[in-house]
């Protein structure tokens, strides 16, 4: 992070977007719907994703530390905006849900999956039971080491243990490790489908998200970064650079011009803003035109040191 | 003799005051006669004007009418050459919107709301037009490794 007196006359950082997108040689970025929800599981969709300055959230378990959320993993999930925001711009295609497929169509692809699934078994089996015998080999080596016994009494000793190691050894299936793809090799897998895919996205046409996007899209044009603010009561967080470099600087909290805002609510969040030295911003789009040179305006909340 | 005594008494002791005097103060009249907001928020007007003036010092204090939003605006300065600023004063249970905002905002100066409660207390809200930068937190520093090693001995 920045030391305070840099940040302080920082002037807001523009991303050049343009300049990166052409070195990404603008590849289609695939998404899953589960639901209203946008996700994405390609790790190289992510990396792409994020060099346009969509943030989204892991909301994953890891595979090798699933007790804890400290640290999450895939899907990234995106906010609604940051989903159509992608759709506008003509980056993201909508992966199709291949889970309502009748099984029964493809009952080839069924017979191979197990017939993959019984072969890992067999392969996981036997590479288990060289496990144990190298093990076995060690541990008596060791022993064999340390006491000196006669040479031949000890290799005979070794011999049946190694045999009936071989006969009794099972392998049980609950043992056996499954691997779970996040990304299919399939229809989605290549670019040039995707972009035949991306005609589809699904927009919730009431005006509250209509103000949430395009208030989301006027600030990521001014070259911020925004999160959700669940945890501070408004819309969006938004930062001057990558959340992971700075602070946020402002609370978003989009209403529509004409809404009534009860004034404890005002109160309550320019409070909670000063708190913790964040503006609180009130936003709201111009018109309700289709009109893509909407204006949004800014109002901000300040702290009035009026005791 | 003690007729005489009891009007000096009276001319000390100050008469009290009604207990309508807010009806009848000049600023409250004058609040009234623009005719534009309702009574309790005349009456939060009015609570404002004193606070300002009287409490706070601010120096020529005075109620406009602002008839688009039906509602009595105040304009005063914090010191004397100080450029005017605009305070809204709105009861509590009121809702505002965003365009009422924008139409004081509106107005160029420097904008203040003030919610006026019903035991009179008074919370003031500076709003201003477009994107403010926040005041950094202060007392940043780079903890370098000392963070780290708290956390060891913890465990």
């Amino acid at each position: 992070m920045d030391s305070p007196e840099q940040k302080i006359t920082k002037t807001v950082s523009r991303v050049d977007a343009s300049k990166e997108s052409m070195a990404n040689s603008r590849q289609v970025i695939g998404i899953n719907f589960c639901g209203p929800t946008p996700l994405m599981w390609r790790a190289d969709d992510l990396k792409s994703v994020r060099e346009l300055g969509i943030i989204g959230t892991l909301v994953g378990s890891l595979a090798r530390q699933p007790r804890q959320n400290t640290r999450l993993g895939r899907p990234l999930e995106l906010l609604p905006e940051e989903g159509r925001l992608l759709a506008d711009m003509g980056r993201a295609a909508v992966i199709p849900d291949s889970t309502n497929e009748d099984p029964e169509v493809n009952p080839e692809q069924v017979e191979q999956y197990h017939a993959g699934l019984e072969n890992s078994f067999q392969e996981q089996g036997a590479l288990a039971l060289e496990d144990r015998k190298a093990t076995l080999m060690r541990v008596m080596t060791k022993k064999h080491n340390e006491n000196s016994g006669s040479q031949e009494d000890s290799d005979g000793a070794v011999r049946d243990r190694l045999e009936a190691l071989a006969h009794g050894f099972s392998f049980p299936r609950t043992a056996m490790a499954v691997q779970l793809c996040t990304a299919r090799a399939g229809l989605s897998h290549c670019p040039e489908v995707r972009r035949f895919l991306a005609a589809d996205w699904p927009i919730p046409r009431d005006e509250r998200s209509e103000t949430r996007f395009r208030v989301f899209r006027d600030l990521r044009r001014q070259g911020f970064y925004l999160t959700s603010a669940g945890k501070f009561g408004g819309d969006y967080l938004v930062y001057p650079g990558d959340p992971l470099r700075f602070h946020a600087y402002f609370i978003v909290v989009c209403i529509s011009m004409d809404e009534s805002m009860p004034l404890c609510d005002v109160l309550a969040i320019a409070r909670l803003g000063s708190n913790v030295k964040k503006t609180v911003l009130l936003c709201s789009s111009g018109g309700s035109q289709e009109d893509d040179g909407e204006e949004v305006v800014y109002t901000s909340l300040q702290w009035s040191g009026m005791v | 003799m003690s007729e005489l005594t009891k009007k000096t008494d009276e001319d000390v002791i100050e008469k009290p005051l009604p207990p309508n005097w807010i009806l009848q103060h000049p600023t409250y009249q004058h609040l009234m006669n623009l005719d534009v907001g309702d009574s309790a928020q005349v009456h939060a007007a009015f609570l404002v004007y004193l606070d300002l003036s009287e409490v706070r010092q601010w120096k020529e204090v005075s109620g406009v009418g602002c008839s688009e939003l039906r509602l009595v605006l105040l304009e005063g300065r914090e010191k004397e050459g100080e450029p005017t600023q605009t305070v809204l004063p709105l009861p509590v249970h009121r809702g505002l919107s965003h365009r009422s905002v924008r139409s004081v905002l509106a107005r160029g100066s420097p904008m203040l709301l003030c919610v006026v409660a019903s035991d009179s207390s008074l919370v003031y809200q500076r709003m201003c037009d477009g994107l403010l930068t926040p005041d950094p937190p202060v007392g940043i520093q780079d903890q370098g490794r000392r963070q780290h090693r708290k956390r060891r001995q913890q465990h």
